[in-house]
């Protein structure tokens, strides 16, 4: 294990119980040679008719509680090293969560969600496999094998030891071998099983194209493509297994072969008792395990040693927006925001997002900035909630340089409503105080009743506490912007963001909650992006986006006077209106 | 609630679910029958080897106590003497003694000194004195023999243990032939059976009507294809052959022993039931937790698919602190259950091994007090010992594979509920095939319903002829889909009649009206592979320049050609950069291409820009030239260009005409149209 720049101060936090555990295991491995021992040495006494019937029972009550001391410690190991493990697990998967946290969105932009989610299931299972029962299997093999060839070299004979161990030898180089075959093979296999899976899947998800286009047939075929290949990939795997497991077995059985032969002839010329031979035999069998035990645990060390390079990509990811080295020391925003010759682009290959953009805002005023998808609207409210950071001119908040104020104090003072609503599957109450955890239940009806949603919630047979998303209701596209408007209100920040919040609202309801904003926003600032012209007519200041530049900008008044995109909008919407479906 | 009626209908099928199983193993009745056949084989094997070294044990390492006849002449010559193990018509003998593992040689014998000698062999050897090179014993003296007078003496043993080798090697070749060719043999089927089943159900669900589709999630679906035909495969491959393997495997060792010993074996018994409890006990008992430790695992994924994706809203609301707690939580849940899990595991492993190594005793001390008194030879007693390490194996296995096949079941069920799924919407025996469909649909007096009696469409009727354009209007649920649904017939009316070219549409062949209708959807899907296979779909007979042309026509071109590597690029559902407006365009061409005779649409609704709004306009107009379209229509341009428009309200048709006449009418459209309902 190379890589163990994150994984070696957790193991070295356990040292003393992975210490413990590992005196135990080779406590437990020691003893264990005495079953065997024991028991030539009942047969020996009882060929020999050295040992009567007491002394019998005196070597199975040693036996028993041999047996009882291995019972106790594997016990012991297994809480001690398995336990560990776990705990290692646990602790890694919580600072790997926090970490993501600290991380842009730039980061989740380039990472899928469910890679990263792999990372905390998959890869920390292979991790733990391979710091738990794979040190134990490792550990065990070796200190094991070592014990039992020990004592069959001094206890029975040496050359019949090493006669025996030619064949043995050969099951852990094949399995070595193996394992590495097997991975791959396995590999392919589970492969086409997702191809299975994935043409399975797409092709009901397209059914009523399939319906409407009469593919029935066409797609049966394509998918004994995909069937074939996956049993042709089984068989694969099959074929290795069914060589490879029988070949061990006659592997092993060639070792007791040389044990009759020549472990008899040792008996019959009574260079070794008979209780001896009996004895060797049993620890043949106790070879066995070690043996593919060491093979496995080598197939468990590369693949945790896979997971924990891709965790370490995770834990190596150097967080991009991050506080000052010496952050001003403000508590809270005041409301006044300035764009200076603003130019951002998300990254080389890409256009500029933004180009050359300057406005000012007090506080008190409402923007509403206007433009057709990719225009640059939500581009400009993530830079000023600093989820990216900006490359050319500045953004000032109170005079002060984005950069400079603390990130915490910035995203305190903003509160925002996204463009998809976002909720999490927990109660509407819960959802709602997001923002404010200690918000009384009166503030979240307050505001739930300003975002024209208090209505609809009681309406839910359980109400404030009616769970969202996948286990609970599901609510149309207009009740999620409403909740998310109530949650953004109830942070009641002295910075307002609507990210197109309204598009789902009713004209009347939109009329209300814009009332309702313009009461309880009065002497803070509200940013609004929006597509009906409805939305926006009361607003201070109207930005018209166009390809990232200021293409309009002033008052609805002085925008439908300047008879440019803007009027072109709303003669359109207007026409719409009167017209249209549905 | 889907997952009750889901378990209510797997009740009716418990008693036929093995019939059906076993029907798939039909065809395969020789790979089975060869399989059982090498299972017993390889279940002799492994009994006999411990029996063949307890056999060398007994008839040639222990074999020394069998007297020698001192003869004329024989292969074995020791001392000047030759000597045989056949001791027919002998006057003179010779005797092996062993004491304190040193073997003492007698020789010269008479009859009855060497069967005085042969009964201390057999029992306790207490020598009257003993010296360097000897003994003395009951009068006689012997010498003591060093290895290489051994070697010579003990020959004959020695070529019984070499055969006894050579007999063992035997086995374990033709063991390793019979393995592999029964787990061959056995998988192949396995294999072959699924792949049957996965075809079947495949096909089947195919060929169920929408509705199906309406109440199945395909995530349900997918998974029957998937995952519960591999817990089939499980069972037929290597399972059920383990079950019959591991109590062939506990008879016959019981039948062994028993037959060895009596009273040994069964005290060997004693402790059986006690571990088969146990392990019952633990297998209940670590289902649950293991059922307890997928429910926090999914959970715990949950909560991260909707954390990791909604981190921005975590950061937005500076909330990082305590959605780490949340976590933190859901993580030690995680973390007690796995604690839970291998605490159990901790105590019963060393149970059972304890719970062995106590029936190990057992034997030892009974096997040891026949041993002693007589009664039981050491041979048989490493047999026993042997055997009994062995015994506990099969018993814990068997609960292990029960449980298997209790999964398996499960999964049989959940398969033949979807399979035993009817189709809803036949052909007739032999469908009306029409030479060419014109594109004259009409509707009389049709009543149709999703769900029992709860129309979305009243007595509606309407024709429309060859190649007109109709469109419907009305709010939600005013029926308007449901039309379009009807004329592919994915579904069938309650009461009235449909027909295509004045011929009912249930006499005509579904494939054929479905092949002449071009059906385009608002939400548009994508399959995976490159932008012409999405054109084509499966039609090989489509060629490359109809794509092109397609494309073309509908305005799609222009994009496709701009992408990297241009028809050729690479899409897929998930992964796909189109737009909307371009898979809108995209689907045009996927219709044109087919070349429908009539087009039925859905008119998108969703926010494209204005450039590809005209676009698609102008696209539109295109595949509507000469076709019969039907559409539900939220575009102020094509409704107003429609031949006939129809206004639906709660599933009754309640208006007809053109746009002018319809508001020269003064009607529910005139006042839909000044009320402004329609709002894009």
């Amino acid at each position: 294990m190379k890589k163990k720049g994150v994984l070696f101060p957790y193991i070295w936090k356990y040292k003393i119980p992975y210490v413990i555990g590992l005196l135990t295991l080779l406590m437990v491995d020691y003893v264990n040679l005495f079953i065997p021992q024991i028991t030539g040495e009942i047969t020996d006494g009882l060929s020999s008719f050295t040992l009567d019937l007491n002394g019998v029972l005196q070597l199975i009550l040693a036996l028993l509680g041999v047996a009882l001391l291995i019972t106790i410690g594997r016990v012991f190991w297994r809480v001690f090293i398995f336990g560990t493990s776990r705990k290692i697990e646990n602790e890694l998967r919580n600072d790997m969560f926090s970490k993501l946290e600290e991380l842009s969105q730039t980061y989740f932009n380039t990472h899928k969600t469910g890679d990263l989610m792999t990372h905390f299931t998959n890869d920390l299972e292979a991790l733990r496999n391979s710091i738990g029962p794979a040190v134990i299997s490792s550990f065990d093999a070796i200190v094991m094998t070592a014990l039992v060839l020990y004592q069959m070299m001094v206890y029975v004979d040496f050359k019949l030891t090493l006669l025996t161990l030619i064949p043995m030898s050969l099951i852990a180089i094949g399995g070595y071998y193996f394992g590495e075959e097997f991975e791959r093979r396995f590999a392919k296999k589970q492969d086409a099983f997702a191809k299975l899976s994935d043409h399975v899947q797409e092709s009901i998800t397209g059914e009523r194209v399939i319906k409407a286009f009469v593919q029935e047939e066409k797609q049966d075929k394509a998918f004994q493509k995909v069937n074939d290949y996956n049993k042709k990939m089984n068989m694969r795997v099959v074929k290795l297994m069914a060589t490879f497991t029988p070949l061990m077995d006659f592997i092993i059985g060639l070792s007791y072969v040389i044990t009759i032969i020549y472990g008899g002839y040792l008996a019959l010329t009574a260079q070794i008792t008979l209780g001896r031979f009996v004895a060797f035999n049993q620890y043949l069998g106790m070879l066995v395990w070690p043996m593919i035990a060491l093979g496995d645990s080598i197939t468990s060390f590369s693949q945790g040693r896979a997971a924990i390079g891709r965790i370490n990509q995770v834990f190596d990811e150097i967080p991009d927006i991050v506080d000052d080295e010496h952050p001003l020391d403000i508590k809270e925003l005041y409301g006044d925001i300035s764009i200076r010759h603003l130019s951002f682009s998300y990254g080389d290959e890409f256009q500029d997002a933004l180009s050359d953009l300057s406005l000012e805002i007090k506080r008190g005023e409402t923007l509403a900035i206007l433009g057709r998808t990719g225009d640059g609207k939500t581009t400009l409210v993530n830079l000023l909630l600093r989820l990216y950071d900006i490359s050319e001119g500045e953004i000032l908040f109170d005079g002060h340089d984005i950069k400079k104020i603390p990130l915490h104090v910035l995203r305190s003072s903003i509160a925002y409503v996204p463009q998809d609503s976002y909720l999490f599957s927990d109660t509407l109450e819960r959802n709602i105080s997001f923002g404010k955890r200690n918000a009384t239940h009166e503030e979240v009806v307050e505001v739930c009743k300003m975002a024209c949603v208090h209505d609809n919630i009681i309406d839910f047979p359980e109400g404030y506490q009616t769970v969202v998303g996948e286990r609970g209701v599901t609510l149309s596209g207009g009740q999620k912007q409403r909740c998310a408007i109530a949650r953004a209100l109830l942070k009641d920040s002295p910075i307002l963001i609507l990210d197109d919040s309204l598009s789902a609202v009713d004209t009347d309801t939109e009329d209300q909650i814009l009332e309702n904003l313009k009461k309880k926003r009065k002497d803070k600032t509200t940013i609004m992006i929006a597509h009906r012209i409805s939305t926006v007519k009361n607003a201070d200041h109207i930005l018209i986006l166009e390809e990232g530049k200021k293409a309009e900008y002033g008052t609805f008044d002085e925008l439908m006077a300047l008879g440019g995109i803007f009027k072109e909008m709303y003669d359109k919407q207007q026409l719409e209106k009167q017209l249209g479906a549905e | 609630m889907a997952e009750m009626v889901e378990e209510k209908v797997e009740s009716e099928y418990s008693g036929s679910i093995t019939k059906r199983l076993m029907a798939y193993m039909k065809p395969y009745t020789k790979q089975m029958v060869l399989s059982i056949i090498l299972v017993l084989l390889i279940t002799v094997f492994e009994l006999l080897r411990p029996i063949l070294i307890g056999d060398a044990i007994d008839t040639y390492i222990e074999g020394y106590n069998q007297p020698y006849a001192i003869v004329e002449k024989s292969d074995l010559s020791f001392q000047g003497e030759y000597l045989s193990k056949d001791l027919e018509g002998a006057d003179c003998f010779a005797q092996l003694l062993m004491y304190e593992d040193e073997y003492y040689y007698f020789t010269d014998l008479n009859a009855q000194e060497s069967e005085e000698l042969h009964e201390i062999s057999l029992g306790s050897v207490v020598p009257e004195s003993v010296t360097k090179d000897g003994m003395v014993i009951a009068g006689i003296s012997g010498e003591k023999l060093d290895a290489d007078e051994l070697k010579v003496l003990r020959n004959n043993d020695f070529h019984g243990i070499i055969r006894i080798g050579i007999l063992y090697t035997i086995i374990l070749v033709l063991n390793l032939i019979c393995t592999f060719v029964q787990t061959w043999v056995l998988q192949l089927t396995g294999q072959n059976i699924i792949y049957e089943i996965r075809k079947e159900i495949f096909h089947h669900v195919h060929s169920l009507p929408l509705r199906f589709f309406d109440t199945h999630p395909v995530g349900r679906i997918v998974t029957r294809a998937t995952n519960d035909v591999e817990s089939l495969h499980e069972m037929y491959a290597t399972i059920l052959i383990r079950l019959f393997r591991n109590s062939i495997k506990i008879i016959g060792l019981a039948v062994v022993m028993l037959s060895m010993n009596l009273t040994l074996a069964l005290y060997s018994f004693i402790l059986v039931p006690v571990i088969a409890a146990l392990t019952v006990v633990f297998k209940r008992l670590s289902r649950k937790i293991h059922r307890e430790i997928r429910t926090k695992i999914s959970m715990l994924n949950t909560f991260l698919s909707e954390n990791i994706s909604g981190m921005r809203l975590i950061q937005i609301f500076a909330n990082e602190k305590m959605k780490y707690d949340e976590f933190k939580d859901k993580n030690s849940e995680l973390y007690r259950a796995n604690i839970k899990q291998m605490s159990v595991f901790a105590i019963f492993r060393p149970l059972i091994y304890f719970l062995s190594q106590l029936a190990l005793g057992i034997v030892l001390y009974m096997g040891g007090m026949n041993v002693l008194d007589s009664t039981l030879t050491i041979g048989i007693l490493y047999v026993f010992i042997n055997y009994i390490s062995n015994f506990f194996e099969p018993i814990q296995d068997l609960a292990e594979q029960f449980s298997t096949l209790q999964n398996a079941f499960a999964s049989a069920e959940k398969i033949f509920t979807i399979l035993d799924e009817k189709n809803t919407i036949l052909e007739k025996e032999n469908p009306v095939i029409l030479d060419e469909i014109k594109g004259k649909i009409e509707f009389k007096h049709a009543w149709f319903a999703y769900e029992k009696d709860d129309y979305v469409l009243r007595d509606v009727s309407f024709i429309i002829h060859p190649g007109e354009k109709v469109a419907f209007v009305g709010a939600t649920g005013a029926g308007k889909s449901s039309i379009l649904n009807l004329i592919g017939r994915y579904y069938d009316i309650q009461k009235g009649q449909i027909l295509i070219d004045d011929v009912d549409i249930k006499d005509l062949s579904i494939a054929q009206i479905r092949e002449a209708i071009g059906q385009m959807q608002q939400d548009v899907f994508i399959f995976t592979g490159d932008i012409s296979s999405n054109i084509r779909l499966l039609n090989d007979d489509i060629s490359d320049e109809t794509i092109v042309k397609s494309a073309q026509t509908v305005n799609a071109a222009h994009f496709i050609e701009h992408l990297p590597e241009g028809y050729h690029e690479p899409v897929s559902e998930r992964g796909s950069t189109l737009s909307s407006g371009q898979r809108q365009l995209l689907s045009f061409a996927r219709t044109l291409a087919f070349d429908p005779k009539i087009l039925v649409m859905d008119e998108a609704t969703a926010n494209i820009d204005t450039e590809t709004e005209q676009l698609i306009q102008q696209a539109l107009e295109r595949l509507m030239e000469g076709r019969t379209t039907i559409m539900v229509a939220h575009r102020l341009s094509t409704i107003q260009h429609a031949d006939n428009i129809i206004v639906m309200h709660k599933g009754k048709i309640r208006e007809m005409g053109t746009h002018q006449q319809l508001l020269q009418n003064d009607g529910i459209y005139k006042k839909l149209y000044d009320l402004q309902l329609y709002s894009v």
